[in-house]
């Protein structure tokens, strides 16, 4: 079309945009890759190379394995959960109703404060003795006596996954409004023509003409919350005892508590590693099951 | 009943499990910052009387104004950054057809993968060696950078909705390509480009371990930074005037929002999925 | 506004202008956030130092102590450090292995010294060097609730654990949200609060040869009287849910009996709490007398890279006089580390500093060792585990031991 035109045309508009992009990820990337395998003091000065050792360090860690197992729970957890909330969220929001759009934006605020704050809130709330969440359930009457939330994981990092999936909902609603709203109304026409019942036009035709949708909100949001620091970081700091660490607060004691930051970034590339495998993989077979 | 007022309350019915759980923390925050001092640290729901004088003691104790100054500036100017070069970037992704393209769209989805904590050291190494530490434009710079990838995603979408019809038209009135991009997408493009700047200084205005890192002084810190500041540490909190501030700091961005929330819609529709 | 000029100039021109704004004058000092009066206290010292000493500008850095070692980590990676700072004392050892710290000796003259008790200067020597100044110093003591000891019907506040043990529980039963003994479980300290129990029952934190005084018989006892404690209800409930700002509140909402922690909770009682009736005692003993409480202190050090090393001295030797130290003492809470400040009356009057002061002769300090955080991390977590009844004591103890004993052998 325009390349006849001017075939360095698109180059120069991408350029500095991507110069920048690529600036500000590569060089702290490979920072990393140096301290990843050099002997580090705590204060990030070099003394000398040390191989693979980082790596087998944080391999060999007990608190790794704990850390990498809830991060698999916590971000599927998170993004299975969103998107069983945000489908049918966003198909109510689809329909017109009076108050639509207080709903809407009710359903958008925890986009609207930084995810630090809500965390802290939410920790205020989470007090065992002094907590409003306790006493309003007590009001309710659904509780008799104080829960104490963040006292240990078995409750703590439930809470913890509810307040994620919370926060991640505003993002996963507006994708999921969006692919609604390019939905032709003819199809849906059509389909009542022909006597399609409601569940069946949901099957046939709004879940798979979503599933473009759906896809870009997994990607993303897997993205965003296996990196999620602020929630568990405000409420317990992966504690009691590591019980709810999650490999990026297990990172941060490393990197800065304990001073070990040769193992911080070594632990930082295998993230990354891994969110990217697991990223490749899916777009492969969404793309093949796209085809088909 | 009508259909749309049946429809009203299925629709109510269903969202209030969520409506109760987003407004939940927004009340806890309203409450307690109306809460006396003397009172703050107890649960009860109702505080004996309205403190609203909390809203101003905590604007001064907590320096919100320098704050939130650093914070208005640093979010208009990274996204000002962003736009300007995300714009040609999705257009080109959208108008042309060439090597790379695919490379790039990988790249931008790769480069959000890494975690600020985990760039922190390096960035910040990268601040020092410009000479641009506690300087808040250093924020500005990586936050604009940073907030490439999701511009060009956002406005590559939208602008996929801009039928090309208009500028083929200029074309064959011999207007340049540049002057067809200007003069008659441009204009076009303006609902695009404002929604996305809106969701690049909402995530500027909101971000936290990038400017932790890079700024120093009182005076530098940006809103969640100070806020922070009021709880971290600190053997005393006065959670009052950290929930007032947070309160303060998240209202206009809500109020934007209220207005926005028609216009997101249309635009993550078609061209945003690959 | 020079940020607006910076902005637009371009990058150039930012390098120019800071490297030209740092003139020969340019002071720039890292202070840890105790409350909100560190900031203002520095300002207006750093003004009144200006004033007496034209020319020069002190620039305050005011840092959450929450992200401190991390922003000094980061500073210090990245070759930009200030000129002085505030760290944690039991940091040292790690700042002056690496060369990041200047020693102070050849500023220092015997009447410099002389200002200092003895005590607090100690832990900042090391090699023979004196390497920090102590900025704040304080003890633990035991805080309780008056009333409810009372309408518990005990007179006096225990002097031993089993005495505590029994006025706790009968506190606790006075009523459902009534906690005898508050109890931090959780983030900065948890371990030092076992410390309390483990050095009265005669424990030690490195023992002679060198290892972990964790899987001592000592340890064992006063892990099993804590849990004895939880488990007995005289505690609050939820342990592992606390920090140590947490049970503080519970105890200024009168809803504690007795907990330990730091001078600064007197200050905090006068401002929210000021009907509540409480005192301070020693922190209880053992069975064999044994007691300890916890000293801390902080230090402001010199940075090694500092290019204003005569002007940092001076502002240094400004923050130390009988004035400024007893100003911000008092406004934080802290001990004196000064015997003109502690005469001071605000000081030598104040009853509850009294108690803090009369422990001195048993504080213990943490080790300055390598590797303290991560030691500190463990053991915090053994307890944890324990409190929560996850693991039983001895094994889990045992386990955090030989930990730690890999981390000392270094």
């Amino acid at each position: 079309m325009k390349r006849a035109a001017a075939p360095l045309a698109p180059y120069a508009l991408v350029l500095p945009g991507f110069l920048l992009a690529a600036f500000i990820v590569l060089w702290p990337l490979w920072q990393l890759g140096v301290i990843s395998i050099s002997e580090v003091n705590r204060f990030g000065q070099l003394r000398g190379s040390a191989g693979t050792e980082n790596f087998i360090a944080v391999f060999t860690d007990p608190d790794f394995l704990g850390a990498l197992w809830r991060t698999g729970l916590w971000t599927i957890d998170i993004v299975l959960g969103a998107l069983a909330v945000s489908f049918p969220v966003a198909m109510v929001l689809h329909q017109d109703f009076y108050g639509r759009g207080i709903a809407r934006v009710i359903v958008m605020l925890p986009w609207a404060i930084s995810i630090t704050m809500t965390a802290i809130v939410w920790r205020w709330a989470l007090n065992g003795e002094s907590g409003m969440l306790n006493s309003g359930l007590k009001h309710l009457g659904i509780i008799d006596t104080n829960v104490q939330w963040l006292a240990q994981a078995a409750t703590a990092f439930p809470v913890q996954i509810l307040i994620g999936i919370l926060v991640t909902v505003p993002f996963t609603v507006t994708i999921f409004l969006g692919g609604l709203s390019s939905i032709n109304d003819d199809i849906y026409e059509a389909a009542r023509l022909e006597g399609s019942s409601a569940w069946q036009t949901f099957r046939r035709i709004t879940f798979p003409l979503m599933q473009p949708f759906v896809n870009i909100a997994v990607v993303l949001n897997t993205i965003y919350v296996f990196n999620s620091f602020p929630i568990i970081w405000a409420t317990t700091q992966g504690g009691p005892a590591n019980s709810t660490d999650i490999l990026v607060t297990y990172l941060y004691k490393l990197g800065f508590r304990y001073g070990k930051l040769g193992e911080a970034s070594a632990l930082s590339l295998m993230m990354f590693g891994l969110l990217l495998a697991f990223t490749l993989l899916y777009v492969y077979l969404a793309a093949r099951e796209a085809r088909e | 009943m009508s259909r749309k007022l049946k429809r009203t309350l299925i629709a109510w019915a269903v969202l209030s499990p969520l409506v109760v759980l987003t407004l939940f923390p927004f009340a806890v925050m309203l409450i307690t910052a109306l809460k006396p001092a003397t009172e703050v640290l107890s649960p009860h729901w109702v505080p004996s009387r309205l403190a609203w004088e909390n809203f101003a003691t905590m604007w001064s104790a907590t320096n919100f104004g320098t704050a939130m100054w650093n914070s208005v500036y640093v979010g208009v100017l990274s996204t000002a950054i962003a736009i300007a070069v995300s714009i040609p970037f999705a257009y080109a992704l959208n108008r042309y057809r060439f090597a790379g393209k695919g490379f790039l769209r990988q790249f931008l989805l790769v480069s959000q993968m890494l975690s600020p904590i985990v760039l922190v050291i390096g960035l910040f190494r990268l601040a020092a060696a410009m000479g641009l530490v506690d300087n808040v434009n250093s924020v500005v710079f990586v936050y604009g950078a940073f907030a490439i990838a999701f511009t060009v995603w956002m406005l590559q979408s939208y602008f996929a909705t801009i039928p090309r019809d208009l500028e083929e038209a200029a074309w064959l009135e011999g207007a340049s390509h540049t002057s067809a991009l200007i003069r008659v997408f441009l204009p076009l493009a303006v609902p695009a480009i404002t929604v996305t700047a809106i969701f690049a200084f909402i995530n500027a205005w909101n971000e936290f371990v990038i400017a932790l890192t890079m700024l120093r002084r009182a005076e530098s810190y940006t809103l969640p930074i100070q806020i922070f500041s009021l709880v971290a540490g600190r053997y005393a909190v006065e959670w009052h005037h950290v929930m007032a501030a947070s309160l303060v700091a998240t209202l206009p961005v809500a109020v934007v929002f209220a207005w926005l929330q028609r216009y997101l819609v249309k635009g993550l529709g078609v061209g945003a999925v690959k | 506004m020079n940020r607006l000029y910076t902005g637009g100039a371009g990058l150039a021109l930012a390098l120019a202008l800071s490297s030209s704004l740092v003139s020969a004058q340019d002071l720039r000092v890292t202070v840890a956030e105790y409350s909100s009066k560190t900031g203002p206290y520095f300002e207006e010292a750093a003004a009144a130092f200006e004033a007496a000493n034209a020319g020069t500008d002190i620039q305050i850095e005011v840092v959450p102590w929450d992200v401190l070692l991390q922003k000094l980590t980061t500073d210090i990676s990245g070759g930009s450090t200030g000129d002085l700072s505030i760290i944690g004392t039991r940091w040292l050892i790690d700042f002056v292995d690496a060369g990041i710290a200047a020693p102070l000796d050849d500023y220092m003259d015997d009447a410099f010294r002389e200002r200092f008790f003895d005590v607090f200067l100690s832990p900042s020597v090391m090699n023979g060097q004196t390497y920090g100044l102590p900025i704040a110093a304080s003890a633990r003591a035991m805080y309780y609730n008056k009333d409810l000891l009372e309408q518990a019907g005990i007179d006096t506040p225990p002097d031993t654990w089993t005495e505590l043990a029994d006025a706790a529980a009968k506190i606790s039963a006075l009523g459902d949200d009534i906690a005898g003994f508050g109890l931090q479980g959780k983030e900065i300290e948890t371990d030092v609060y076992f410390y309390y129990g483990f050095w009265a029952q005669g424990g030690q934190l490195v023992e002679e040869d060198g290892t972990s005084g964790l899987d001592t018989q000592a340890a064992y006892d006063a892990a099993a009287m804590y849990k004895k404690l939880i488990d007995d209800g005289a505690t609050q409930p939820g342990v592992t849910a606390y920090n140590r700002e947490d049970v503080q509140n519970l105890f200024k909402q009168g809803k504690v009996g007795m907990m330990i922690t730091a001078p600064f909770l007197s200050g905090q009682i006068a401002e929210e709490a000021p009907d509540l009736n409480y005192g301070v005692t020693a922190i209880p003993a053992g069975a064999n007398g044994d007691r300890g409480t916890y000293g801390v202190t902080d230090s402001i050090i010199m940075f090694e890279d500092s290019q204003q090393k005569d002007l940092a001295w001076s502002f240094l030797d400004f923050i130390f006089t009988t004035e400024w130290r007893g100003k911000f003492t008092e406004g934080e809470g802290f001990l004196p580390v000064n015997p003109e400040v502690a005469a001071m009356p605000a000081f030598a009057d104040n009853a509850d500093l009294k108690e803090f002061t009369a422990l001195l002769p048993d504080a213990r300090f943490a080790p300055v060792i390598p590797g303290w955080e991560e030691i500190a991390g463990i053991t915090s977590d053994a307890m944890q585990t324990i409190y929560l009844g996850d693991g039983e004591i001895q094994p889990t103890l045992d386990a955090a031991a030989a930990e730690i004993n890999g981390i000392l052998g270094q």
